[in-house]
């Protein structure tokens, strides 16, 4: 199993426990007096087993505020997501910190900033660089990129989990629309692994038809299920960042009821993206202090008091649109205040140019920026060994801790190291061609898809993923969608 | 009297007066204010607003709301024009929505509301439209101008079905179809067949106003 990063401080709280309690108390007022629409009969039927209010011409649920309680308490404060390869399995909760890799709609590339459609085998390079990455532990749906060149695009989720797949050992989630779920459920299956779920919320209070089926497909398969209900204050939740979350609470809590009637005790891993308008063009506005604070008030609430596993997608893009110092800087601190203040599950690696793109070469810069946030929320040891107080006696007021055993046995430990980042002198620098980050990065990606090799499926297996991929393409012809 | 009236019509979109608007509008018309030039009051307010938001001047939420003023002022406005038999003039007639699949509001109503301000007649079909509404919408309007959004890259090829089904229902050549959104583009739109393609929602009113010869 992969390891991950382990928090070894309480996570940053930046609500009162009153102000918490507000924002639950708000959350169960709106599922009880507004509902929620499940845009599926077979979902309101469930919901109506359990005690829900359904309105069958609205699609609207009411959801007793006892029943959202049972639901959060059903739901397990962790749960193993297993990979094709046993090492690379998960297990999301607790004080774990995991990345997901980024994604992006096409290719940008890296020296000019140009966006275009990526080709099969630069998705598969692009899976492989991040197979190879230690800090990548997972990838979502439609990674790295939503379009494949010459791949319909109503085939883009299965090709692209089958991609995956083939060039990864390490766990997926899957996607919702259009039947995805099934061929993906089919490939996880035919790799013996699991894959995520995924049952997103279109905010503001809704759930499409396609995720509520996902829902009972990937429950029936007993895989873990992501949720998610991305929106933009200001526009699908109310521009504040207290009725934001109150908003977006409740959405997610709506389909944690749901999930819980349908299979109780099942995994959930909520997911926080939330982000405010730009409105000046009605765009998203990655990176900014709201989506910030809107993630650390979400990890504080579902962290602690709700105690569900939960994942922060803020650091996943920035609306920079080339590798630069605002691209650093719109995902740097939101990576890292979802650190400090309590996610088990980062996505960082490789989105730039807001949704548009993504780039491998990023996701290797990337891998050094999620050791470091790694390594800091890990903290240090305080003990005798560490102090060393007999160390600093005897070097007193003159010698050195170089040549001390302590800093032999910790010195590789205390610090993260960046592979990536310069850290020679101008002398160095200068003679060693002036590199950037990017260049270093640069002969990164060629060393690596030169040389890694990830764990290949067994020919019976690989056979498998085609036929599943053929049998979703005469799916879809069928009903006239290619 | 008449004027003041006017420059209240005039006030009540600046200011984003949505709870007065549809008052100050019955209003005008008791005070007997001849329709079409207070018709033309709040949209020379609106287009205001909308040449502002081009230049950075005012944001979304002004637009939002100046048009929100305009929902409710305009029947009341319109209902006399036509008791008194007048006829409004517009730039052309818009049938615009968001794709089936699709349930994305907020670039669609941009557009909406700048085609408005611009001088349009806009028939809004909303969010999640399907093929069908659309086709049924542009017999019933007669519109110069089908304007399609869809913002995801599943739902895009949904434009391309909508074109297709004018192609079937012999209605091509009947209205101009503009696309936009967040996975389109010029090469896409030309792939579909689309007569013209905006990248952002003020584009989307310059290729109208084109492709209808407007300057």
């Amino acid at each position: 199993m992969q390891k991950g990063f382990k928090r070894n401080f309480e996570p940053l709280k930046i609500l009162t426990d009153s102000q918490v309690e507000q924002i639950h108390a708000a959350s169960l007022n709106v599922l009880e007096e507004v509902g929620f629409k499940f845009e599926s009969e077979k979902a309101l039927k469930v919901l109506e087993e359990h005690g829900c209010t359904v309105d069958y011409q609205t699609m609207i649920a009411k959801i007793p505020a006892s029943l959202t309680e049972w639901a959060i308490s059903k739901t397990p404060s962790s749960f193993y997501l297993k990979a094709r390869d046993p090492e690379k399995s998960l297990r999301f909760g607790g004080n774990t910190l995991y990345f997901f890799n980024s994604a992006g709609a096409r290719y940008v590339d890296i020296d000019t900033g140009t966006v275009t459609m990526p080709t099969l085998e630069q998705n598969n390079l692009g899976v492989i660089v991040s197979d190879a990455l230690d800090s990548v532990n997972a990838f979502p749906s439609y990674t790295p990129y939503f379009e494949i060149e010459g791949v319909p695009p109503v085939m883009s989720c299965p090709v692209s989990c089958a991609q995956r797949h083939r060039f990864s050992s390490k766990p997926s989630r899957g996607a919702q629309p259009t039947y995805s779920y099934i061929w993906e459920t089919m490939i996880a299956q035919a790799c013996d692994a699991q894959i995520m779920g995924c049952v997103e919320g279109a905010a503001p209070l809704s759930l499409a038809e396609d995720p509520c089926n996902a829902a009972f497909h990937y429950l029936e398969a007993g895989f873990p299920i992501y949720i998610a209900s991305g929106s933009i204050m200001g526009g699908s939740h109310p521009i504040t960042i207290a009725g934001a979350s109150v908003s977006h609470n409740a959405e997610l809590l709506a389909i944690i009821v749901f999930l819980q009637c349908i299979r109780p005790g099942s995994g959930v891993i909520a997911n926080n993206f939330v982000t405010a308008m730009n409105m000046a063009t009605g765009d998203l506005n990655f990176g900014t202090s709201a989506t910030s604070l809107h993630q650390m008030a979400f990890n504080q609430i579902w962290h602690s008091y709700y105690k569900i596993p939960i994942n922060n997608t803020g650091s996943a893009f920035s609306n920079a649109k080339i590798i630069d110092y605002q691209l650093g800087a719109e995902k740097l601190p939101l990576a890292m205040s979802s650190a400090l203040s309590g996610a088990n599950l980062i996505v960082l690696h490789g989105g730039v140019t807001a949704e548009l793109a993504y780039n491998p070469i990023l996701a290797i810069i990337d891998d050094d920026i999620a050791n470091t946030i790694g390594r800091i929320v890990e903290g240090f040891n305080v003990n005798d060994e560490t102090i060393g107080l007999d160390v600093i006696k005897q070097v007193g007021a003159s010698g050195t801790f170089l040549s001390s055993r302590q800093t032999r046995n910790f010195w590789k430990t205390e610090d993260y190291m960046p592979k990536m980042f310069d850290k020679t002198g101008y002398k160095e620098w200068v003679e060693n061609g002036r590199k950037t980050v990017i260049d270093k990065a640069k002969q990164k990606y060629e060393e690596i898809i030169s040389t890694h090799k990830p764990l290949p499926l067994d020919d019976g297996q690989d056979k498998e993923i085609d036929k599943i991929l053929k049998e979703a393409e005469k799916f879809y012809k069928k009903k006239g969608l290619i | 009297m008449s004027e003041r009236a006017l420059e209240n019509l005039r006030s009540i979109v600046l200011d984003f007066d949505i709870d007065n608007a549809e008052k100050v509008a019955k209003e005008a018309v008791s005070q007997n204010v001849d329709p079409l030039e207070a018709a033309k009051a709040l949209t020379d307010a609106i287009r205001e607003i909308g040449d502002g938001f081009e230049k950075g001047d005012y944001f979304l939420p002004d637009l939002v709301c100046a048009a929100e003023v305009l929902k409710k002022a305009i029947p009341v406005i319109t209902e006399e024009i036509q008791k008194q038999g007048k006829k409004s003039g517009s730039l052309g007639k818009v049938v615009i929505g968001t794709v089936f699949g699709d349930i994305h509001s907020i670039g669609k109503g941009m557009v909406s509301t700048l085609l408005y301000a611009a001088g349009f007649e806009v028939i809004d079909l909303g969010i999640n439209v399907k093929s069908d509404a659309f086709l049924d919408a542009i017999k019933e309007h007669r519109p110069d101008i089908l304007a399609m959004s869809a913002l995801l890259t599943t739902t895009a090829m949904e434009q391309k079905n909508v074109i297709e089904g004018l192609k079937k229902e012999k209605l091509r050549d009947k209205v101009k179809v503009i696309v936009g959104g967040s996975p389109i583009n010029q090469e896409f739109a030309d792939s579909i067949g689309a007569d013209g393609y905006g990248a952002t929602a003020p584009d989307g009113v310059k290729v109208a106003k084109s492709l209808l010869g407007i300057e």
